[in-house]
This record gives C-alpha cells, structure tokens and sequence, in this order.
C-alpha cells in the first residue's frame, strides 16, 4: 500500500512534468517540424544569419567566461589569502540583476553620450562609438559573461574542492612541474565540473532574449522569434526557428559532452586537508584584488543603473548632474510598477511552492524511496537546465492555440497566474531538485530508519525528521525558484500579454521604451529588484556557503 | 522481555547472490544473544530484518510467538541502537530520547521523567539540553543506547555499537551495557565481528559465515569445542597441524597424537589455541603429546608474551604468562593436552 502510494506520487510528477514541460516541447517540435519551413529558415539569409550571431554568442560568452572562471577559480583553491571567506559571496553579486537589465547600465557605461566616452572627450580624444557596428555583438557576450561567469567559477570551485589533494601531490612527488601537473592532473579531474557549469552558460547565452533585446541587437534567432509573435496565426516560421533552437541547443550539449567527456572519477572521492598555500605579505592581498577587480567590471552596470536611478541628468558627463528620487517616485507611481510586483509576487510565489512540492517529491522518489522510474524522472526534471526559456515559453502558447483544455485554463489573454506560475515553476524545478538531493544524499538514511524504528509513521518521520534535516536546502532550493520566477524573461515576454498582467521584467522592459524618463525610471525600478534578489542570492549563500555551486550542476 | 523465533529466513540484495540462506534461530526471553561473524557475513541483515528495516524473501519471524513478518518497523517495538548511533542531529538529547516515548503518546511529567530516567541510566542527565554534535564519540553512544532503552523495548537489538569508539571506552561500555541489560532483564541481540566482546558479554552466540549459522552456543563452548576450523579460527588464534586420523591418532609430521574425542579416519587438521600450549626444556623427559621447536621471535604484550616458533612442520606460535627467560634461538619442547586438541576432517 505504502510503495503504491509512492508509485502514485511519482506518477503524478511525471504526469505533470509530460504535461507541462514535454508536451510544450512536443507542440514546438510537430508545428515547427515541416521541412518546407525548416528548408525556408536555412534559406532565408536573415533567420541564417541570426542563427550564426546566436552561436556566435554562445561561443564568444563561454569563452570570456571559462577564461574569468578558471582564473579566479583556482586562485580559490590553491591559496590561503586575505578575504579569502567572503570571496564566493563577492562572485554572487554580478548574478543580482538579470542581464537584460544590467544592459541599461552597460548602455549608460558604453553609449555615444555615455560615461567611457565623456572621459575620452574629458582627456581631449573623440568619441568612440562603442555600441555601433560589431559592438553590439560584443557588448552582448560581455554582459553576459559578467552576468553568467559566476555560475561557471561555483562549479569548478566545486568541482576543485572533490579533488583529492594527495592526488597532485602525488604528480608532485614524482617530479611533475607546475604546468605538467595541472593539463595532466587538475584539468582532466575537473572536466566534470567544466561540463556542468559550461553546458548552462552554453545554452543560456545561446537562448538569451532579453540581453540581445535590450541592446537592439536583433539579428538573433531568440529576438527573431519573439518579434514573430505577432504573426504566428499566419506565418509559423517562429515554430521552425524555435525547433531549429532546440536542435542546436541538443547539439552544442552533446558537443560540450564529447569533448569533455561524462565519467565522474573515482579518485576524486575523499579529499581531506586543504592544500591551499597560505600567502604571506603583499602577495595575501594579490587574490582578493584579482576577485574585487573582476567583481567591480561585472557590477559597472549595476553601477551605472543606480546612478542612473538617482541622476537629475546622466548624459554625457562621468558623473550625474544632481541627483533626485524622483525617478524612484516615479517608478512607484508608474501604473505599470507597482501591479507588476503584485503580479511577479504571486506568479513567483505560486511557482516556488509547485516547484518546491515538486522537487522534494523527485528527490524523495530518487534517493530515499528508489523507485523503478524515479532516475528517468530525475533525467526529465533536470532537462529544463538544457531546455531554452523561449522553446518552453513558446510551447505553452502553442498549446494555448492547440489544445481546447490548455485555451481554457491558461489564455494568456485572460488570467496567465496558472500559465506562468506553471512555466516558471517547470524552468526552476532542476534548482530545487539538485539543492534537496544533495540534501538528501547528504543526509544518512539511517537517521529516518531509526524514526521509523522508535515508531513513527512515514510521514511523522518526512515530517519530523527528513523535512527539519534538509530544510536548509530546499530553503535554498525555493530562494532561488523564487527570486529567479522574479525576474524571469523569456516566459514574461512572450507569455504575459496584457499590461494588467505584466510581471516585473515584463514591466521594465516596457518601461525602458518609454521615451524621455522612461530609462531612468526602469533603472529605479531595476534598483528595487536588485535590492531584492541581491538579499535572496546572499541568504542562500549565507545557508549553504560554497556548495552553492551544486545548484547550478547538471 | 521477549521470546524472538526465527525460522526459516532468506535474502538476497541481487539475484543469485543471498545474504542469508535459510536460517533458523530462536532467542530467549532475557538472554543476551550475539551474531559473530566477519564483515558481509548477512549478521546485521538479520538484525535489520528483525527491525523490520530490510523484508525477508522468506521466512517468519516471531516475537513471543506472534508472527511479525509483515508489520511495519514502526510497530514491532524492536528498539535498535544503530552502529553509526543515528543521532538526530537538529534535535537535542532531550528531544532524541522522547521521539520515541512521544510516538507512543507519552506525554507531560510522564515524558520529562521518563526521558531523565533513561539519560540518567547512562548518566547523561546533565547534557539533555545539547545537541548531539556537542558530544563525544562516547557519549553519542550511550544517548544512543537511552534512547533505545527509554521505549522499555521487549527487545533491543545493537549493532555493532561500539564499533567506532576507542578501546578503553569499549571496555567501559562493555560493562554499561551488560549492566543496564541485566537491570532491566532485556532480551537483547548483538551483532559484532570482535570476538573478544561477544565472549565477554553473551549469554550464547551464533557465528555466522557467507549468511548461514556456523555454530551456535554458550561463548565458553564455542571458544573451546569449535565446531569447524572456521569457527576455530573466527574465535581465537589456532595452530593448524594437518595430517591424518587412524585409530584416535592424529598422525602428523609433529609426530602422532593421542585423541580424547572420537573421531572418524581420514585426512585432517588440528587445532591448537597458543595459550593451549606448554613451553618445556629441550631436555625434558619425554612426555606424550610434544614435539620440538626453536624459538624465532617473541612479542611482549604486557600480561603475555607470544612466541614464534619454528617446528618440523611450520611456524606456531605460544602465549604464556611472564616466565623463565628465553631468547630467540633456543631449542625448547612444546606440549600440551590431549583434551585442548581440536580435530576436524578436511
């Protein structure tokens, strides 16, 4: 009866996770799968073309990214220095502010009137046009990889600390040189950990919208199919294109796959003492100011949005003229502001709690109650981190179109509480799922058997005993579902259609259309969400010190 | 207190490869009973199948003659002290006893006295408000034991709980437990692979070998009247004479030995135990039952002193009190007693 139950609830997960994340996927794939219109997307030079910028950024971002992480990364884990505790909080900040809304400070940073170029004119060189040209393109891999490079350094930081240390000792005692035992030793042991933060900085730079939207960089297939929105009833190339996303998507994981290969090492296991060196002099000071220096580029937008927030005019000047909260009194005024919080709030909350229930019920079916099928479960829950934002988003309202159930219960005309507390909680689910698995595995099973063995039902003892045990990681789990839902894109683009019911990203990216203070009252507005998401990233980092990293693995 | 039958039970984790093969047993009430054997042997299979933490592919299981085969862990009132001690570690030691008085529905005074009663019993009382990872290995161990204790199981059931402690902690724990055990006159299973605790503190043993029971019986019967050179050598250091049985003669290249106990011709092996045997002058007058040997080491072990000797056949080895003094080198006899030679056909 007791494993029926089991079965029942694992059931109802898959049935939930068939619905709501495959059938998307499975209503992109059969419109957009016409070889007539795959023929027209690889024909048509401008769909090519945003295809190549879009792999383009992919690859560019990973790049800068790998090359941020690694550093900074090993500088973590080879020596003992000054600050050294508060380094991972330092590496959360850039992940404050989704990059959409950062690219408002970056323009204010790099714009012809921006504050790079009042200082050329200020030393007496002419303006550069940063944004023009190709700098659009770099301007988007640079605020993404200041916006992602975080997720790549926690997991090799990880990954850095699951390698035994008497491992490159070892190399080390029979004679291997610095350079010999890091390409022989480290880097191989590491390719786990470059895999999984590799592949999501991968996929997400290769889907981003809202970055290439805000720079109006949109010769990309993500901008492509959200500008095809509003034709879809009469031209489906947008289906095609978002199929052609996730083929490619597929593809560079499997690339990223082969390359680095999947095997976890067996070695790896038991490290003991830290071999870090300890620094000593000038040089205890060397790592941290590597940390703050990076740090300080990646928040220069976030920089600028304050100023910008608070500036009486930002145009063409190093400084702001003066400084007002108007721009915040007018974010609150704005009668899009505050009914979008109210909306994000409750699309958020809802989402958190779906992919809370979710995710506890995965790993439970997982770790604790073995089921046959619960691994496959695991594989579906986690396939949202390989899955674009827009191929779900645009799957949802596919099948608003194509189904009569999913017209009626998630229009995103009418209501969309249901539709995006839905798609935001199925993109959150994997968050949830590593951060209580790991709980679990963490968590000797011993502990629930003795419950069980002084007499307590099953669920006294989920109730008493595993819940009070791993709450510190489905906290974790449900901050980031939360605060993520927060400022989620690609579904509050596409799936929030009426402005009553605009979430907050939705919100401030129609703000920073508006002509004249529209910009400075989205940055006061972006001020309010990084505030907020910056408490909730530093929470769950306070919880769960470095092994934050293992939220963001595969 | 409580009768424990076991009859007839089998397990496998994976096809073709049992844990325990139909295995037979019965405990009883208020009797200290120990499972001996070697790691992976299926003893604390057996104790979880008892616990009703594993379900049995076959067999009944019986407490005070009432099959409890198929209730669930949570009912059988089989208290078990978990070899990693299973302390919940957001719960204080309070809080750690009463779980499982609470699942009984004990509740107010009752609870606080029956808790302090338990902590007091392993002389924690004054620790109940710390958290399990305030304490020593020690310590954790013996909460672990009240928390068992404070249910006043019908049966307890241990395992290996001593495992992780050092060994002048084990010895007092050793004592703590047999007292507590024999107050509260608990039917109580051990399960360990130290031979030297399940000697010291069983009412019987079984030993247990690749998940069946080798033998079973009191620890001064098993010591001393192994049943097969398995459980001889589980129990004790042994010298192995190989050679063959003839007309109650053990015939070996040491020579040919007298047996006190009937035993049937053919190829075998004897067995020795060190203490067992005597160091005599090489010139002694010749006695039954000795052979020659030159000593090739000695280790000092305080009460003890074990020494290597090289004989005819192979190297044996002798334990005896502090006595005469000896060097490496010297030619001595060994004897012994017909009756301290154990025989088992090969």
């Amino acid at each position: 009866m007791r494993r029926f139950l089991q079965y029942l609830m694992l059931a109802a997960l898959a049935v939930f996770l068939g619905a709501f994340l495959l059938l998307p996927i499975g209503t992109v794939i059969e419109e957009g799968c016409s070889p007539a219109l795959i023929r027209e997307v690889f024909r048509n030079p401008v769909y090519v073309e945003g295809l190549l910028n879009s792999l383009a950024i992919a690859g560019v971002t990973t790049f800068l990214v790998f090359c941020i992480a690694l550093v900074l990364a090993l500088l973590y884990d080879r020596y003992d220095f000054f600050g050294k505790s508060s380094c991972n909080l330092l590496m959360l900040l850039p992940m404050i502010l989704p990059p959409f809304v950062g690219a408002l400070g970056f323009q204010q940073v790099l714009g012809h009137y921006g504050i790079l170029n009042s200082i050329l004119v200020r030393c007496g060189f002419a303006p550069v046009d940063f944004l023009g040209g190709n700098g659009k393109f770099w301007a988007v891999c640079i605020m993404e990889a200041l916006h992602l490079y975080p997720i790549f350094y926690l997991n090799l930081v990880t990954a850095l600390g699951n390698i035994d240390p008497a491992l490159e000792e070892s190399a080390a005692n029979l004679g291997a040189g610095r350079l010999r035992r890091f390409f022989r030793i480290k880097l191989p042991l590491l390719r786990s950990g470059i895999l999984a933060g590799g592949s999501i900085v991968l996929i997400w730079s290769f889907t981003e919208l809202g970055t290439p939207l805000m720079f109006q960089y949109n010769r990309t297939t993500s901008v492509q199919i959200l500008n095809g929105l509003m034709e879809l009833e009469s031209n489906p190339v947008p289906y095609t294109l978002v199929l052609v996303m996730l083929v490619f998507s597929a593809l560079l994981y499997l690339l990223a796959r082969l390359s680095l290969g999947r095997h976890e090492i067996a070695s790896t296991k038991g490290a003991t003492a830290s071999s870090a060196q300890r620094l000593t002099g000038f040089f205890r000071l060397l790592p941290l100011l590597a940390f703050l220096a990076v740090t300080a580029v990646a928040v220069l937008p976030h920089t600028a949005l304050i100023l910008n927030a608070f500036s009486t005019n930002y145009y063409g000047t190093i400084l702001p003229e003066g400084f007002t909260l108007d721009h915040f009194r007018d974010a609150l005024g704005s009668n899009l502001v505050l009914p979008s919080v109210g909306n994000s709030l409750r699309y958020s909350a809802l989402a958190t709690v779906i992919a809370a229930t979710a995710g506890i019920l995965c790993g439970l079916a997982s770790v604790r109650w073995k089921l046959k099928g619960a691994t496959l479960t695991d594989l579906l829950a986690m396939l949202p981190l390989a899955v674009p934002g827009v191929v779900v988003a645009f799957g949802f309202l596919g099948m608003s179109v194509k189904y009569p159930w999913a017209a009626r219960c998630f229009n995103p005309v009418e209501n969309p509480l249901w539709l995006l507390a839905i798609a935001y909680a199925v993109r959150r689910i994997p968050y949830v799922v590593r951060s209580v698995t790991a709980g679990l595995e963490q968590t000797p099973e011993e502990l629930e058997n003795a419950g069980r063995n002084f007499g307590a039902s099953p669920f006294r003892v989920l109730r008493r005993i595993t819940l009070p045990l791993i709450a510190a990681n489905v906290l974790v789990g449900g901050l980031f579902a939360f605060s993520f839902s927060m400022l989620e894109v690609s579904d509050s683009l596409i799936l929030a259609q009426k402005s009553e019911f605009y979430p907050i990203t939705r919100a401030l990216y129609e703000l920073a259309h508006v002509l004249g203070s529209g910009p400075a009252t989205a940055s006061a507005f972006g001020v309010w969400t990084m505030l907020f998401l910056g408490a909730t990233i530093i929470a769950a980092g306070i919880l769960v010190g470095k092994k934050i990293g293992s939220i963001f693995r595969f | 207190m409580a009768k424990i039958e076991i009859s007839g039970i089998s397990k496998a984790y994976t096809k073709d490869v049992p844990v325990l093969k139909d295995l037979d047993l019965t405990i009883q009430s208020g009797e200290m009973f120990f499972l001996l054997g070697p790691s992976g042997c299926g003893k604390s299979t057996l104790l979880r199948i008892l616990a009703g933490l594993v379900k049995p592919d076959a067999g009944i299981i019986r407490f005070d003659g009432e099959d409890v085969t198929e209730v669930p862990p949570e009912k059988r009132r089989a208290a078990m002290v978990f070899q990693n001690y299973a302390l919940w570690p957001h719960l204080n030691l309070f809080e750690n006893v009463a779980f499982g008085l609470r699942c009984l529905g004990v509740k107010g005074g009752e609870l606080i006295n029956k808790v302090m009663e338990a902590l007091e019993l392993v002389r924690l009382q004054d620790f109940a408000k710390r958290r399990p990872a305030s304490l020593s290995g020690g310590q954790q161990q013996r909460v672990a034991l009240a928390r068992a204790l404070a249910v006043d199981p019908p049966l307890l059931l241990l395992d290996e709980p001593l495992s992780n402690l050092d060994a002048r902690l084990r010895d007092a724990m050793r004592v703590e437990i047999r007292r507590i055990c024999r107050l509260r006159k608990l039917t109580a299973l051990y399960v360990t692979h130290d031979r030297q605790e399940a000697l010291s503190l069983a009412d019987r043993a079984a030993v247990m070998d690749n998940g069946v029971i080798r033998q079973m019986g009191t620890p001064e019967m098993l010591y001393d009247f192994p049943a097969d050179r398995f459980c001889a050598e589980f129990l004790g250091d042994v010298n192995l004479i190989p050679g063959r049985v003839e007309q109650r003669n053990l015939i070996s290249a040491l020579g040919n030995f007298n047996l006190s106990h009937p035993c049937r011709n053919g190829n075998a092996v004897g067995a020795i135990r060190p203490e067992r045997l005597r160091i005599l002058p090489e010139n002694a007058p010749d006695v039954p039952c000795s052979f020659g040997a030159t000593i090739t080491d000695r280790t000092y072990l305080g009460e003890s002193c074990l020494w290597r000797c090289r004989t005819a056949l192979a190297e044996v080895e002798v334990r005896e009190s502090a006595g005469p003094a000896r060097k490496i080198g010297d030619r001595i006899r060994l004897s012994f007693d017909p009756e301290f030679l154990l025989v088992f056909p090969e």
